[in-house]
């Protein structure tokens, strides 16, 4: 049985590197699974969309920026729509490797998870690991995801991960717009999925800029934690259709 | 003219106006209610002032004017909060429109393709 497997694409103005994250993931083959690719571009104020489509992948262009929370709802709204199986986050920055495409997918294929995040800290000491501040934060993110949900997550704010069918339901209705990453394993887990971490190696981003970049990290560490404690109160049905 | 005249015509000219903003549809009643609501309190306030007072005296305020402003402030609070409620649900609303507008946009291209056999 072949698997229908569409990896989503957010993209805000990255003409620079989209091309090339594109061509990396459709050089990916798994046997098994029909790879399909959806770029999602943000509103962007550059060409990323007409490069996508030069590139003859799907792309929705949304009509303003809407953030990246919106932007990924956008492509498991897509993945729900047209029966896929499951559904895996790419960065359009190019930080994430696509060789570690399988890796993340296959945990949800077997159906052992409904979540599987591709983390950069569970290898040594390889490939981009973020600022010492950042990590901080990261790490801070993690201690407080596991006081609440009882989960270990490292690498709480990784944007590469593969979700089963019954969150590509739940992400497709409700999927955190504020801090998408960190909150989506907290909604998760409320709603008694499994989660887990595969390692994997990522670049630091081929082009642009953080969308954190020019917050203050503590300012910022403070408004997750603070969305991150909300959705603990947040009743059930708010997450289900 | 008395203060109480003053505080009676202030609330009446904003009930008024909130009603004239719904009539030539600036405004729909659903957002117009709390404005009605407090402009109709400040109405009552102000007529039964003695009732005021006692209010005022049973919550343990020096002066009546201070639970007046207390009051005021209450209400803009709560004005307020409603407002970025509103401001939340249109801005969610506007998101879902977006992404469905570039997801029937692709739907559109691809059925075009279709059509055109390409």
């Amino acid at each position: 049985m072949t698997l229908k497997t569409l990896v989503i694409i957010p993209a805000f103005n990255e003409s620079a590197a989209i091309e090339e994250t594109v061509r990396e993931v459709r050089g990916v083959c798994v046997h098994g699974f029909a790879i399909d690719v959806l770029v999602v571009d943000d509103g962007s104020g550059d060409d990323t969309a007409r490069r996508a489509q030069a590139l003859g992948v799907r792309v929705v262009r949304l009509p303003f920026n809407v953030g990246i929370g919106a932007a990924v709802q956008t492509g498991y709204r897509y993945a729900v729509a047209h029966g896929y199986d499951i559904a895996v986050q790419v960065d359009g920055d190019g930080q994430h490797d696509a060789l570690y495409l399988k890796d993340v997918i296959m945990p949800v294929a077997d159906g052992r998870v409904d979540m599987c995040i591709g983390s950069r800290f569970l290898t040594e000491t390889e490939g981009f690991r973020s600022s010492a501040l950042r990590r901080f934060g990261i790490r801070f993110f993690s201690f407080l995801i596991r006081l609440l949900t009882g989960l270990t997550i490292k690498d709480t704010t990784s944007g590469f991960r593969a979700c089963g069918r019954r969150l590509m339901r739940v992400f497709a209705f409700y999927y955190p717009h504020d801090y998408p990453e960190p909150e989506a394993i907290v909604v998760a887990r409320r709603l008694g999925c499994s989660v887990v971490e595969v390692p994997v190696v990522m670049r630091s981003r081929a082009t642009g800029a953080s969308s954190i970049a020019f917050l203050k990290p503590l300012y910022y560490m403070l408004k997750v934690s603070g969305a991150i404690l909300l959705h603990t109160l947040k009743h059930r049905k708010v997450y289900e259709s | 003219m008395t203060i109480q005249w003053l505080a009676i015509i202030l609330s009446i000219i904003v009930f008024v106006f909130v009603i004239e903003l719904v009539r030539r549809e600036r405004l729909t009643f659903k957002y117009a209610f709390a404005w009605l609501f407090f402009a109709g309190l400040g109405v009552l306030a102000s007529v039964f002032k003695e009732q005021l007072f006692t209010l005022s005296r049973w919550f343990g305020f020096e002066l009546p004017s201070n639970f007046i402003f207390f009051g005021l402030l209450c209400a803009f609070v709560f004005l307020s909060l409603l407002l970025t409620v509103f401001l939340c649900q249109q801005n969610k609303r506007n998101d879902r429109m977006a992404q469905t507008l570039g997801l029937l946009e692709l739907e559109l291209t691809k059925l075009k393709e279709k059509v055109d056999g390409r």
